[in-house]
């Protein structure tokens, strides 16, 4: 029987002002009836240009090599007319998208989108359709899914509006789903459950699907076999249960190498006994109480927190924990109430924090492109705090070594600099200060694996030579594990629960915490 | 939308109004023309200049004179024309009637052309046409009424002979008679608003054909007539509705040019009379009133943009 | 400076921008050299005379060349119309950074001033501006500035919000940096790129209103030869000499076009993200 999707040396060039860019090369793949194939690929990879070229939603500077065949079942998409691939897409295959609240309409009801595809592809009338569509949201588990297709998609969570696309993409029974790392734009918990929910309907169903994601350890979990993409080549594809054991090229072997694994410990050594900094009672809040209405609650409500000279304090929680305001209330970049203690200072508010103390306390963001000034070169931007806390410019190419750039790097702009280039730049900015306590708010979120493995390098490299504590926020628990002295967990503005490696390690902590973990996927194998 | 958000933009409005009047009046009492002497002449006595001052007020401080001016307004007297002494209220709102309906037939003539344009322009962008179509709303933004009005009177008046000149015919007197007199003049006032406005349009439909909805829309397969209608026109459109409102502005001035070159007896041309014949209250009055055409305009178009897109939550 | 010329001239827009803007530049520079004729010399026997070798734009109603006049009238019409541009718009720039910077109350306060004194028509306000000061050129140009500088306060607002959200911001009150520092070193640069944008446009704008006022008789006045005041006074003789009326007309338009063209050609060219 011949399988589903077959593509064979399949080869694609985008035609930039720079020239022309091989985007895929003879990429060859296929996938059977029930089977679902993991592409695992960084950033530029080509991972979702295969997506696009499967679809044939190529953009228009895109030219596919002559020779390459993509084939669903008997079909030769590349000869597809425009109106045939009307009638492919939606009905025979279909796509579940990265980022939900894009990916919906905002001005037409969930119900309409949803039944749209029925009203197109089956031929239903539209109260048929209505009707097919409500049964499909009760199906993929979704609350009152009969009130949810009068609702528009604002109205909606992040969980529920993807759960609303991947019902969309199944209605039709199509015989292949490309999943464009459906999870990524989710809350860890909420994207397990998604996986679950797919688990289900993969079964249920008996589809084939192209699961594309940058996370091989997720991939690893939800895929029969894996093929890794670097820069546009499949350089392996092996069975899930393989990919980590026996990597076999050394591109898998590097990321299989970078992906955190929590048994894996970076850290060897134990904190210091004293305080470095205290926090006591930290409420921030974001919005003005307004005549007549209740007060908002608080980003964070009165938490209390120590970190300990040298130590790794790792916080984590999902989105609207209240993490990254404990992060601005700490740098005085946000408003607070509450008291904190440095080195057994006391610091009364925002206003309070001198020079010292912002020495001391240094912070680097989580997204490299908004964090440095697009019109200062490197220079500038490092200059500026060896000014302020009395270090010395000419050090600036020191510094940079330290981290691993070239000094020619000097002299650039934001703009000609990497994100993973970027992020250094930004870590010696708080080095140049010399600080005690160095705040990481998801400094490793939005980079591919292998550079995050770099990257936390550094940070420890760094924390040896200079004996600094970080106050380490992110919301990948397995890499938390795997570098941090105490951890701290928050949900809802509160802190839920507060660890060292040995109480983890005997499982004295809370369901919550114990959900988390549950739902980080860890490497198999 | 809430009570609330309704009480808000009607005190919002009547903010606008307060500023408008204060500064206008601030304006124009830097006047160093004695009004007494432009209302009796240079050879009225001074006597009759002193009873003229005593009774228009003109001694007192110039707060008391806005208080004086503002609580007549209140109670609707708008004040007695310095040039004709008629009372101002009458004839300012006569001649808003016949302004709102050349700026009314203005806006309908621009929205039916620069939205399909723009939309248009937007699907076949970087082709041929749509690059021609750019160029052709350049030079419209670049032509100001006056040149525009001039050029179409000498080829079409003038050359051609197809339509009068200048001059107003009430609609209820003779309909075509009526129309013919208000077709270069409605052209003119929308011409750079089409050209604006399509632009505006082409910009926000390119980023909605751009949109991951759109994208995902079409790899339902859906055809593109579906898409279009349903899904991009939607999105398209409810951004224009802020800036047709916003283009109000330009359109009122606009509307004076236009009414001092084809002879319209309409607010602007009104303005512009009193302008020169430093006639204060049919000034402030008439500043007033069209700052309260746009104030107004603005807050309806926000009503309808809420009532349309879920979307935003004004609470 | 050179780096913005060279990215300005890789668009089309830049290319005829820059190019129109030379041709301008040098009619207000050399314009008493170039004009053939003087723009006063009468010449009542070759009235009304259409365009040809003696006089390559035509004559008009005193006999005078009209390309003498254009040229020589493009130092009344655009240096005067730049200036109030670029000065109403500084003024507007810090008022928006500004209230940007102060964001609360302050804030609120400022935008609706400014949205209640946008409501007034601009020609309106330039109008009741003249009347006051009297006529003039250069009351004209102050009319136009104070026109100006509510809309750039309400874009140099908004681009100033958005760059106060960026982490460099957070990051330099972070090191404790005071707000001037943080509005002049930090948040300026990244504003004023889209003010000068926004600004360039808006010359488009203020030379029309420019040649409207001049026009309706309350800028420039006779015997001066700005484009505006020619259109006003061939107004007349247009069934006899349209060309009176028409040269001046595309002057304007081309001047319009020009930083029309030059704003959108610097939209590219000051984007730092454009590189490759």
């Amino acid at each position: 029987m011949s399988p589903v999707l077959a593509v064979r040396d399949y080869s694609l060039d985008y035609i930039t002002r720079g020239g022309t860019q091989r985007v895929l090369q003879d990429v060859t793949l296929s996938i059977d009836s029930g089977e679902v194939l993991g592409l695992v690929g960084e950033s530029g990879s080509g991972k979702t240009s295969l997506a696009w070229a499967i679809m044939r939603h190529l953009p228009g500077n895109a030219r596919e090599a002559p020779g390459g065949s993509l084939r669903l079942g008997d079909t030769d998409l590349r000869a597809a007319s425009n109106k045939a691939l009307e009638t492919i897409r939606g009905r025979r295959m279909s796509m579940v998208f990265q980022d939900p609240s894009t990916a919906l309409n905002p001005t037409l009801s969930i119900g309409r989108q949803v039944s749209e595809v029925l009203v197109r592809h089956r031929g239903l009338s539209e109260k048929e359709a209505w009707r097919a569509a409500t049964e499909a949201l009760e199906h993929v588990d979704l609350r009152d899914p009969a009130g949810l297709m009068k609702r528009y998609p604002h109205e909606a969570s992040g969980g529920e509006k993807q759960r609303v696309v991947i019902a969309t993409a199944f209605a039709c029974r199509p015989e292949l789903i490309v999943f464009d790392e459906p999870t990524t734009a989710l809350d860890v918990i909420t994207g397990a459950r998604i996986l679950e929910l797919f688990g289900r309907l993969r079964t249920e169903t008996g589809v084939a699907a192209l699961y594309i994601s940058h996370d091989l350890a997720l991939v690893a979990r939800v895929a029969d076999r894996v093929a890794i993409l670097e820069k546009g080549r499949i350089v392996e594809e092996a069975p899930a249960d393989r990919i980590f054991s026996t990597p076999a090229h050394e591109y898998t072997r590097r990321l299989v190498a970078a992906v955190p694994r929590p048994g894996h410990r970076l850290v060897a050594d134990q904190a210091q006994p004293q305080e470095l900094l205290r926090a006591e009672g930290i409420a921030v809040r974001y919005q003005r109480k307004r005549l007549f209405h209740a007060a908002p609650p608080p980003a964070t409500d009165h938490v209390s927190l120590d970190v300990r000279r040298g130590e790794i304090l790792g916080i984590v929680g999902e989105s609207g924990s209240g993490k990254s305001s404990i992060a601005r209330a700490l740098t005085g970049i946000a408003d607070y109430e509450g008291g904190i203690t440095l080195d057994g200072k006391a610091i009364g508010s925002a206003r309070a924090m001198n020079r010292a103390y912002r020495k001391a306390v240094q912070i680097v963001f989580q997204h490299p492109d908004s964090s440095l000034n697009p019109r200062q070169t490197v220079a500038d931007i490092l200059a500026r705090p060896l000014r302020l806390y009395g270090g010395d410019v000419a050090t600036i190419p020191a510094l940079l070594e330290e981290v691993r750039l070239p000094a020619s790097f000097a002299a650039r702009y934001p703009h000609q600099l990497s994100g993973g280039e970027k992020q250094r730049v930004a870590i010696a900015r708080a080095f140049a200060a010399k600080p005690e306590l160095v705040i990481c708010d998801e400094i490793t979120a939005p980079l591919d694996v292998s550079v995050q493995a770099s990257v936390v390098e550094l940070l420890l490299r760094l924390r040896e030579a200079n004996g600094t504590a970080y106050l380490f926020i992110t919301h990948d628990l397995n890499l938390v594990q795997q570098v941090a002295h105490r951890i701290v967990v928050m949900r809802q503005g509160e802190i839920v629960d507060l660890l060292d490696m040995a109480m983890l390690r005997r499982g004295e902590i809370h369901s919550y915490t114990r959900e988390l973990i549950a739902a980080s996927p860890t490497p198999v194998g | 939308m809430t009570f609330a958000w309704l009480l808000r933009r009607f005190f919002t409005v009547l903010y606008t109004l307060l500023v408008v009047s204060i500064l206008v009046f601030g304006l124009t009492q830097i006047l160093p023309a004695d009004a007494a002497v432009t209302l009796l002449g240079e050879n009225a006595t001074p006597d009759a200049l002193a009873a003229v001052r005593l009774r228009l007020g003109l001694g007192d401080p110039a707060w008391l004179q806005y208080w004086h001016w503002l609580s007549g307004l209140l109670q609707g007297d708008f004040g007695t024309s310095m040039r004709t002494s008629q009372p101002v209220g009458p004839a300012m709102f006569t001649a808003l009637g016949r302004s709102l309906m050349l700026g009314a037939a203005s806006l309908i003539l621009m929205l039916v052309i620069a939205v399909p344009l723009g939309i248009w322009a937007a699907l076949h962008r970087g082709k041929a046409a749509d690059v021609v179509s750019g160029l052709v709303s350049c030079l419209g933004v670049s032509l100001p009424e006056f040149v525009t009005a001039t050029l179409l009177l000498i080829v079409v008046a003038d050359r051609f002979q197809l339509l009068p000149a200048t001059g107003y015919v009430a609609p209820s007197e003779d309909l075509t008679d009526s129309v013919r007199h208000l077709i270069m003049p409605v052209v003119t006032v929308s011409l750079i608003m089409i050209a604006h406005v399509s632009r505006m349009v082409r910009s926000e439909a390119i980023d909605v054909l751009n949109s991951d909805y759109i994208r995902a829309a079409r790899l339902k397969g859906l055809p593109p007539r579906i898409v279009l209608w349903r899904h991009v026109l939607r999105n398209a459109l409810l951004p224009t509705i802020t800036i047709v409102a916003l283009d109000v502005g330009y359109l009122l001035g606009g509307i004076i040019v236009v009414e001092e070159i084809f002879a319209i007896p309409g607010i602007g041309r009104a303005l512009i009379v009193a302008i020169t014949s430093r006639d204060l209250p049919s000034i402030q009055a008439g500043a007033v009133i069209m700052a309260a055409t746009y104030a107004i305009t603005n807050t309806l178009a926000d009503i309808a943009y809420v009532l349309i897109d879920r979307r935003i939550r004004y609470d | 400076m050179t780096d913005v010329l060279h990215r300005l001239l890789r668009t089309p827009q830049g290319v005829l921008g820059l190019a129109l803007l030379l041709v301008l530049v040098l009619a207000c520079l050399l314009g008493g050299a170039l004009a053939p004729y003087s723009p006063e010399t009468m010449d009542f026997a070759g009235r009304f005379a259409p365009p040809g070798t003696k006089h390559w734009f035509g004559a008009d109603q005193l006999g005078r060349d009209v390309l003498s006049r254009l040229l020589i009238g493009a130092r009344s019409t655009i240096p005067l119309a730049v200036a109030a541009t670029f000065s109403g718009a500084a003024v507007g720039a810090c008022i928006g950074t500004l209230s940007a910077y102060l964001g609360g109350r302050w804030d609120e306060a400022i935008t609706r001033t400014i949205d209640a004194v946008m409501a007034i028509p601009h020609l309106l306000l330039a109008l009741i501006l003249v009347s006051t000061l009297g006529k003039g050129s250069t009351n004209a140009a102050l009319a136009i500035a104070i026109s100006v500088a509510p809309s750039m306060a309400r874009v140099t607002r908004s681009v100033a919000l958005a760059v106060r959200q960026q982490d460099y911001v957070k990051a330099a009150i972070a090191r404790g940096e005071g707000g001037g520092w943080i509005v002049l070193r930090e948040m300026l640069p990244n504003v004023a790129a889209p003010v000068i944008i926004e600004a360039t446009i808006r010359v488009a704008f203020a030379v029309m209103l420019f040649a409207t006022l001049s026009f309706l008789g309350l800028g420039a006045q006779p015997p001066a030869s700005e484009w505006g005041l020619m259109v006003s006074e061939a107004r007349r003789f247009m069934h006899q000499a349209p060309w009176i009326i028409v040269a001046p007309a595309l002057a304007i338009a081309a001047t319009a076009i020009c930083f029309n063209l030059l704003g959108d050609g610097l939209r590219d060219a000051l984007n730092p993200r454009d590189e490759r």
